[in-house]
């Protein structure tokens, strides 16, 4: 039962279910109370144990079901004549092999048994990658024995006796059916076991690729990833909406709180603030070169609306495209397919960017819709202006504006300010500018930005 | 710490018959989990939409056991001194006042400063003793001698703060008063916690607890709970009306309704002597389902669909 239950938790743990060792020995209590006689009871009482949300609960079920499943040398019923058949075959065997009697006999339980009990010497369940099948399977099939059926075919298979020859034959058939069913049963561990090994090595790949060199079958694995890091933001920063300011009484509060004890101020309250959520400007260069990195950014912004009050978001190559309304009318990912299409077209032109900006967000004649000291502007972009006028004085007027101003540049540091590459010139204008080419490296700048914006 | 519900049930059957008589119909993985509570005395962290009986199953769970029910509301901005006690300052204000003129009675033939302050020394305590103090849910829980159910309700609503002083109460039952001393339980009372998913709770609340989702009841179990609530209502008309439920259920609404509404609504259907459910009926009465004007108008529109399908189900 101990074994059973370890080899399960092992199973569950591979599945994305964190389980620390309190939990297993309540897991254990819990088997002890139930029993295995009931699955379906035991796998309710097991998942309330172990299970801590939707998801965990749905992946208990997956692993549950496939753990407990028996699969391997199924159990049929024997006929008559297939009955007087196996017992020629014992007859006809003269080895002494344990294990090609159990084969020959068709003895399903036994076999199951002594291949579980040989699985569990080898180790099976560190199984972790599909390489590591071959080598399983052929430790299990050593621990089982069939060592000695390969002598046994060697001593048979030397001499020129027509009978030891088909008997020969005989094992090398029984060999072949004890093959398949152990890599079968391996098959089976591996994916229990090794369940998300890949998936987790394959995400820590894409956390630290450069966003450019993703190809687009992981899209969705990304969206997957930057949910994530997304609600773990949300969660830290959804909270801190109010907060206390110490040493300064709110004295009316205090008095109407406290004139049922006389006047004497008994309780006391102090003033709070409010922290507004932070608005966001995002600027998004979408030629090119740069499009892969403003879809990550974007689709980041777009997952934290729980704790921004507003994302205002534009994209550009030749001149500033609003795509917000595309946001509103479509789900977040085709959103941005669409969005960087629009904008995109024509050679990167900053100048006209920064006037367009202007036109739409410094001067604008609805004062609501311009950037204020809320608001935290990000721009993405290479700042590669073709030679064009900079236009670096907008970008002062926006920098004097604005509460924060964060340039994202997707290039390696080293080739910032070669060619046609302005950042030298946008620099002083900025809070923050820092390189930003991995999905980490953006989780990092958001979680900055979050962190000043609700200090 | 003696335990109040040691052995008494012996199986996830008995669980079910027991409810049930209570009435409340719970499927078996709901009576698996009350059943592994019962025994680990493990808190029960019970999630679910609005309205599907997270509630009911506490009070069933104090009447069966036949001990009282305490409930803690949680809300953002909750306390200790919301929730576990808190002293009462106008009673102690008021003795103080009272108590001015015997000041020199008492105090009497106290010399020095230092006679004077012994004096007071030896009377602080009287008002810092149970006298004044304002026992709240938590405190009356950790007091009640032959143990009780607790439902902390909507903890997902509290702050995070609350959530960490709950964790002590949780795994030790027992909290300090600095003015009075150490309270413990006498008996482990059976806590009920329930939630809304509006927040992802801390792992470490998440830890001590067993976790039940309680979902929308398939059918036949909604069939049983309208049977056992409302037994007035004829029983095509409760087939059908679970049906015509379930439907709207599969659509895209602001709140699909639950279980409450399942019931109010049969008990419309009771009070107004309603012989079958049609489409004049539904458009007067779906008010009692449907919270949102958005949602009545969506069904209202596929309403006349909506009820042929309820007569002819397809399986």
């Amino acid at each position: 039962m101990q074994a059973v239950l370890e080899d399960f938790l092992k199973a569950v743990r591979s599945h994305d279910i964190t389980v620390s060792s309190a939990e297993s020995i309540e897991a254990g209590h819990t088997l002890e109370l139930i029993g295995f006689e009931n699955r379906e009871i035991l796998k309710y009482a097991l998942s309330a144990t172990l299970a801590k949300n939707v998801e965990e609960r749905e992946s208990f079920s997956k692993c549950f079901d496939g753990f407990f499943s028996f699969e391997s040398f199924k159990e049929r019923e024997q006929e008559a004549d297939e009955q007087k058949q196996i017992k020629k075959e014992l007859e006809e065997y003269q080895g002494d092999s344990e294990l090609v009697k159990l084969m020959l006999a068709k003895d399903q339980v036994a076999l199951s048994n002594k291949m579980k009990t040989a699985a569990r010497e080898v180790g099976i369940t560190d199984i972790w990658f599909f390489t590591q099948k071959g080598i399983y399977s052929q430790k299990i099939m050593k621990e089982m024995g069939s060592g000695e059926i390969g002598d046994e075919i060697a001593a048979l298979s030397g001499g020129t006796c027509p009978t030891a020859a088909a008997q020969a034959n005989r094992l090398r058939q029984v060999r072949k059916g004890l093959q398949s069913e152990v890599q079968n049963f391996v098959e089976q561990q591996l994916a229990i076991y090794g369940a998300n090994t890949n998936k987790r090595l394959r995400e820590e790949f894409l956390t630290n690729a450069r966003l450019s060199n993703i190809e687009r079958r992981d899209f969705h694995r990304m969206h997957e990833i930057v949910r994530k890091m997304a609600k773990r933001l949300s969660d830290t920063y959804a909270k801190k909406r109010k907060q206390t300011q110490r040493g300064q009484l709110d004295f009316r509060k205090t008095m109407r709180k406290n004139v049922a004890y006389d006047g004497v101020p008994f309780e006391t309250f102090w003033r709070t603030k409010n922290v507004d959520k932070p608005k966001i400007v995002a600027v998004c260069d979408v030629s090119g070169s740069v499009s892969d990195y403003s879809r990550f950014l974007l689709l980041f912004l777009y997952s934290l609306k729980d704790v921004l009050s507003r994302i205002d978001s534009f994209a550009f190559s030749g001149s500033l495209v609003e795509v917000n309304e595309i946001f509103e009318d479509y789900a977040v990912e085709q959103a941005i397919e669409v969005a960087l299409k629009e904008g995109g077209g024509g050679s990167t032109d900053y100048g006209q960017t920064f006037e367009d900006l202007k036109r739409d967000r410094l001067e604008n004649p609805n004062n609501l819709m311009n950037i204020d000291n809320k608001t935290s502007v990000i721009i993405l972009g290479d700042a590669r202006n073709n030679y064009g006028d900079p236009r670096t004085d907008i970008l002062k007027l926006v920098y004097q504006r604005a509460k924060r101003v964060i340039w994202l540049n997707p290039e390696p540091r080293i080739s910032w300010n070669t060619g046609d590459s302005e950042m030298d010139k946008y620099r002083p204008y900025c809070h923050l500018v820092s390189e930003c080419s991995t999905i980490k490296q953006l989780e990092l700048m958001i979680d900055d930005l979050l962190k000043v914006s609700f200090a | 710490m003696k335990t109040m519900y040691g052995h008494r049930f012996q199986s996830v059957e008995e669980i079910q018959e027991e409810f049930e008589k209570g009435g409340y119909i719970c499927s078996k993985e709901i009576a698996t989990c009350l059943y592994i509570a019962f025994n680990l005395q493990k808190p029960m962290m019970v999630e679910g939409p609005a309205g599907v009986g997270k509630t009911e199953m506490a009070k069933t769970a104090a009447e069966i056991l036949g001990v009282p029910l305490i409930r803690l509301q949680c809300y953002e901005g909750l306390d200790e001194s919301k929730a576990l006690y808190e002293w009462k300052y106008g009673k102690q204000l008021l003795y103080t006042q009272l108590l001015k003129e015997k000041l020199n009675d008492f105090m009497g033939d106290a010399e020095t400063m230092e006679e004077s302050m012994a004096v007071l020394h030896s009377k602080e305590d009287l008002f810092f003793s149970e006298d004044f103090l304002e026992p709240r849910p938590l405190f009356k829980a950790l007091k009640e001698k032959a143990g009780c159910v607790l439902l902390i309700d909507e903890v997902d609503k509290s702050d995070h703060e609350f959530e960490a002083f709950l964790l002590e109460i949780l795994s030790e039952f027992q909290v300090s008063i600095p003015e009075i001393g150490t309270l413990s339980a006498d008996i482990k009372p059976f806590v009920f916690l329930t939630s809304n998913n509006n927040r992802e709770m801390s792992d470490a609340l998440k830890r001590r607890c067993l976790h039940l989702n309680v979902p929308y009841p398939d059918p036949e179990i909604e069939r049983r709970i309208l049977n056992s609530r409302v037994p007035e209502l004829k029983e095509n008309l409760q087939k059908n009306l679970v049906d015509f439920i379930h439907q709207i259920r599969e659509m895209d609404l602001k709140k699909s309704p639950s279980i409450s509404e399942t019931i109010d609504w049969a008990r419309v259907l009771v009070l107004l002597n309603a012989e079958q459910l049609d489409k004049e009926f539904v458009e007067t009465t779906l008010n009692t389902v449907l919270k949102f004007e958005d949602d009545i108008e969506a069904v209202n529109e596929q309403l006349e669909g909506l009820l042929e399908n309820m007569n002819s189900p397809k399986k």
